[in-house]
């Protein structure tokens, strides 16, 4: 990866005794959709806040092009972007006159992106009404508007798809996946919803509890996790127990006949036989694609997102 | 990054949440109630006609007396005083022993610097800051690339534009309606000014004479400067509570102990260092006897500046390390 755009060095912050973040350590580069995916709770927007400046991290360092907030914060979030925890906006202003608004908070020429930017979020229309007026998912397009108004290198957005319906969510997907590979923007996106996650980004780290527990290409991690089939036999507790005795540990009941075997490909042939062989019938033999949930299930040890 | 834009966002969020608008209305309201009031009251007295003959024989008597020349120094000060002010009204046709529209606009500073301008200061005061928390709108405005003192500092300059706006704006709605009531002349009329309570006694070797329009910048610059201290102190507040609600609860309660501690327990000394008990000094710069004994108007003006400068240090203090959790 050339120069990162945003690297987190062993974050760690608490509160009081609770450890909401700890050791926590990502980069992100140019153009690259990066996911930071794990259930509410887990530390995501406390993270953010620390890379935005909005609290200070009781160990480790954020960097953004290089610059650290800490040291030099104007400097540093010259080059950001960012939606904490949700779009707020003022609410008794029109969308243009928040725009305006942080328009005034950059160097000059900010405000003459507006047209284009209210163009590229389909806020046109609804650009001169106020703000209390929106839907949730309309603020969440003005937000990334009101993020792009100072063209950074580095975007970050926390929970993107909440309260957007179906298509909401499917446009969002698109405009940050252009604004990444057209742009050369990197976008940090947190997100507790794993389909999101997997459909838009390129690396992923996976927290929980505060704690990163994987970090990695999505693909790389999809293939980390044991590739799985679904067998479906009966009886399923002779199944259960021969495969077992095969292939110790690997072996998970799925519903009433089925089971799921994490096994590469080449196994399944002689495990079939295997089967068959001792009597039981076997009805049908898939492979399951994995997914970020397994991998997700995998890291955390089970517990669902 | 240039300041000024900064300060024009400030401005702009004070008056698109209609907080001009609500203190004009409170100021235009509560004028027009009191010169309504006082017209009404004085109706039933009725007003002499005959008022020239009584001025102009009153000065004619006092010339006499200095003419004898037996008076003593202070009463002839005095008696000087009072010949120039009557002939003032008699040259203008206005009548010496009524209220003019400028005189009802001093006496407005007077009143109000007991409460009323403060209560109007919180009502900006109190959430300038804590609002941006309330609508979680505070990530936002600090995650631009603009140090959170720059950020707290353009938020301190719109709040002391409209406090000196609100203050002013009280002077002109007094005048107008003042002025409606009893007539817009009379500005230059002699004032006396520079009385000081000494101990029991009343000193007036400090007394000087100056046109009403001098003494009534005055005495609405004290009002402009307590004003002020008040608006500081409800910024740190707002800083330092995050809610309007709390910050706006215990201003209130602040400046309504201001207005009771001196008569319930005005032999605590110790008062006089509070900013409260110092609020009303344009009302003892005209005469009336301070809070507690002793208290003068330079005295004032240091505690209200050591108030300010304290409250200004926390606010930022405060506001600039602190983590944003809203």
């Amino acid at each position: 990866m050339a120069e990162p755009v945003l690297s987190a060095e062993h974050l760690t912050k608490s509160f009081g005794d609770r450890v909401a973040v700890s050791d926590v350590s990502f980069e992100v580069g140019a153009g690259e959709v990066f996911g930071f995916l794990g259930p509410n709770g887990a530390g995501k927007t406390t993270t953010i806040r620390m890379l935005v400046g909005l609290a200070r991290p009781d160990r480790g360092r954020v960097r953004i092009r290089g610059v650290d907030p800490a040291h030099d914060f104007a400097r540093a979030m010259a080059h950001v972007g960012c939606i904490v925890e949700s779009p707020d906006l003022y609410p008794y202003l029109t969308g243009r006159e928040n725009l305006l608004h942080f328009a005034r908070m950059l160097p000059d020429g900010a405000a003459s992106r507006i047209p284009d930017l209210a163009r590229l979020v389909a806020m046109e229309e609804r650009l001169d009404d106020r703000v209390s007026s929106y839907s949730l998912g309309m603020r969440q397009r003005l937000g990334i508007a009101q993020a792009l108004l100072g063209a950074p290198d580095l975007l970050i957005l926390d929970e993107p798809a909440n309260g957007l319906d179906p298509a909401g969510i499917r446009e969002i997907r698109r405009l940050v996946r252009s604004l990444a590979s057209e742009r050369g923007i990197g976008v940090f996106v947190s997100s507790h919803l794993l389909s999101e996650v997997e459909q838009m980004c390129d690396r992923v780290a996976i927290i929980h509890r505060g704690r990163t527990l994987a970090t990695g290409p999505v693909s790389e991690l999809l293939s980390r996790s044991a590739a799985g089939f679904r067998i479906v036999a009966r009886p399923a507790a002779r199944a259960a127990e021969l495969l077992s005795a095969m292939h110790p540990g690997r072996v998970q009941p799925d519903g009433e006949d089925a089971l799921l075997l994490a096994a590469p490909p080449d196994a399944i042939p002689a495990a079939l036989r295997g089967l068959v062989e001792a009597g039981v019938e076997v009805f049908a033999a898939e492979r399951r694609a994995s997914t970020l949930e397994d991998v997700f299930l995998e890291v955390t040890g089970g517990e669902t997102v | 990054m240039r300041f000024l834009p900064l300060v024009e966002n400030e401005v702009l969020k004070l008056w698109k949440r209609r907080r001009f608008r609500l203190v004009l209305l409170i100021l235009v309201a509560l004028i027009g109630i009191i010169v309504f009031a006082q017209v009404e009251g004085r109706r039933r007295y009725g007003s002499r006609k005959d008022w020239r003959i009584d001025a102009q024989e009153q000065v004619a008597r006092m010339r006499n007396w200095l003419r004898r020349g037996r008076l003593p120094d202070t009463q002839r000060r005095w008696v000087q005083f009072e010949i120039a002010r009557l002939q003032y009204h008699l040259d203008r046709n206005i009548n010496p022993d009524e209220t003019s529209g400028p005189l009802f606009t001093r006496g407005f500073a007077n009143a109000a610097s007991y409460l009323l301008l403060h209560l109007l200061a919180i009502v900006f005061a109190a959430d300038i800051v804590s609002s941006e928390f309330a609508e979680g709108t505070v990530k936002l405005l600090l995650t631009r690339p603009v140090g959170r003192r720059r950020v707290l500092a353009s938020k301190l300059a719109a709040l002391l534009l409209a406090i000196a706006l609100t203050v002013l704006l009280g002077g002109i709605v007094a005048y107008l309606f003042g002025g409606l009531a009893y007539g817009y002349r009379g500005w230059g009329a002699p004032v006396l000014t520079g009385f000081r309570l000494a101990g029991e006694t009343l000193d007036s070797s400090a007394v000087r004479a100056v046109p009403l329009w001098e003494d009534t910048i005055l005495v609405f610059g004290l009002a402009w400067f307590a004003t002020a201290t008040v608006g500081v102190i409800g910024f740190m507040t707002s800083v330092l509570l995050r809610s309007t609600a709390a910050s706006m609860g215990t201003m209130l309660a602040a400046l309504i102990l201001g207005t009771i501690l001196p008569r319930l327990a005005s032999t605590w000394e110790f008062q006089k260092y509070l900013f409260v008990t110092n609020l009303p000094l344009p009302d003892y710069y005209t005469g009336s006897p301070p809070p507690i004994p002793g208290m003068t108007v330079p005295f004032s003006v240091v505690v209200l500046t050591i108030w300010a400068f304290a409250a200004h240090a926390v606010s930022f203090a405060v506001f600039a390390r602190r983590d944003v959790l809203a």
